[in-house]
């Protein structure tokens, strides 16, 4: 599943990743200006992400540093005598989107990961995102394997906190497990249907 | 290894209205003697529909069971029911049936009669694995209606001990109003599981309540998935968990 020449996966290290996967698949829609393109990913992505203008400037300049992006003073469209710069996808950029979908998520915060995924997905990548909902889910129910189970006889305090903080554990990781079912059901049907 | 219980390509469909709906759709699992396993899935996922085919209570549409070594749509369904009253034991909450004015010792009692023992016999083994589950012998002379919840749970984990089953199946044992209570009667399975060697493959709505099994499964869609990846057995410990034993009533 994972994607194996570092080069091409180089793109792909550090914390932004999400982010940058979800420019790099707007971008494939349709190129645009960075302040278009912020508002498309906070748009596309909610609210939960606070997506900052700056940090979209800077990964963009990053998506043209490792060769999927390339940006062009275009004129505006308010005032042709004025310019911006305009990103376009390079003929690298579809391939990498694809490869992007099939690599394996970070731990943390892999759901963030995944909803990135989901939010440039294109029909083309349904099996990919089917595979990556069933890793992850499977990656859900190993982390609630590793939880130290309770011993049933929680009487003090300390005691009773970490019997809490072990509920909030399994309580997250079950949420995700049904959420990853539920978005693998919605894409099955959606198959289905198109078939 | 041969396993204790395989499922293997394992089908089942249920009508609904005029097409048919999958709850199982080739699934494989295998569960060797003495583990554990832990199914979760959502309201109406299929996992009773799983645990009620492992059991040997229904038979797949498609796919085989194996029960040590022995196909289950091969037997007669006689030999399957012999089966479900001595090597595997299937406990779901929902079917609490206890006759009126029944007391705790002889309802778990009862199934021993059918295995030739005389009454006097039954209650003594009964009682001595109401002990073991953490029902006293005052408490075990009280009528079944006077039980509570997760007094019942003991006392249904009780009765299907006492027929010293190999494999033991539970459905959704945590429906419990107390948390604590749920989390004591898991660690009893856990523990009781792990001093008799007995394999056990428990469903549950609540991942949190499914703790401490060899291996856990998620069911949707027909699907299933593990923690484990092949879908075999992790062995619970040698000795139970510390603290792991019975509450006295």
């Amino acid at each position: 599943m994972a994607a194996g020449n570092p080069e091409k996966t180089k793109w792909m290290r550090g914390p932004s990743t999400p982010l940058r996967g979800a420019l790099l698949g707007l971008l494939l829609e349709r190129p645009g200006h960075g302040g278009d393109l912020a508002n498309r990913l906070a748009a596309r992505l909610g609210e939960t992400w606070r997506v900052d203008t700056n940090d979209v400037y800077r990964l963009l300049e990053q998506l043209e540093k490792t060769g999927l992006a390339v940006s062009r003073d275009e004129p505006k469209r308010s005032n042709h005598r004025r310019t911006h710069l305009v990103y376009h996808p390079t003929r690298a950029a579809s391939g990498a989107l694809s490869l992007w979908m099939e690599t394996l998520l970070p731990r943390e915060p892999v759901r963030l990961g995944l909803q990135a995924k989901l939010s440039v997905a294109r029909p083309q990548d349904a099996q990919r995102l089917l595979v990556a909902l069933r890793a992850y889910e499977r990656e859900c129910l190993v982390l609630a394997h590793l939880v130290h189970p309770a011993d049933g006889e929680a009487r003090s305090w300390p005691a009773l906190c970490m019997e809490c903080t072990r509920d909030a554990v399994y309580a997250q990781l079950q949420t995700e497990v049904d959420w990853a079912a539920r978005t693998r059901r919605r894409i099955n049907e959606y198959l289905q249907d198109s078939h | 290894m041969t396993p204790l219980l395989s499922l293997r390509n394992v089908s089942k469909s249920y009508p609904d209205g005029g097409r048919e709906i999958p709850v199982l759709d080739s699934v494989w699992l295998e569960i060797e003697a003495r583990a554990s396993v832990g199914v979760y899935g959502t309201r109406r996922s299929g996992k009773s529909t799983l645990l009620r085919i492992a059991a040997g209570i229904e038979l797949p549409d498609a796919g085989s069971v194996r029960f040590d070594g022995r196909e289950l749509a091969a037997i007669s369904a006689g030999e399957r029911s012999r089966l479900l009253r001595g090597a595997i034991a299937f406990v779901c909450t929902e079917d609490w049936h206890a006759a009126p004015g029944e007391r705790v010792v002889d309802h778990v009692a009862v199934p021993l009669g059918g295995a030739g023992l005389t009454m006097r016999v039954a209650r003594r083994r009964a009682l001595a694995v109401l002990e073991e589950v953490g029902v006293g012998v005052g408490a075990s002379q009280e009528l079944t209606a006077a039980l509570s919840l997760a007094e019942r749970m003991r006392v249904m984990l009780a009765r299907a001990l006492v027929r010293e089953p190999r494999l033991l199946v539970l459905d959704e044992p945590a429906l419990m109003p107390g948390i604590g209570e749920r989390d004591r009667f898991y660690a009893l399975l856990r523990a009781v599981a792990c001093e008799r060697r007995i394999a056990l493959l428990v469903a549950s709505e609540e991942i949190a309540a499914l703790q401490g099994v060899g291996m856990l499964v998620s069911i949707a869609d027909g699907e299933l998935c593990s923690s484990a990846r092949a879908a075999t057995v992790v062995h619970l410990p040698r000795r139970p968990p510390a603290g792991a034993q019975r509450t006295r009533r």
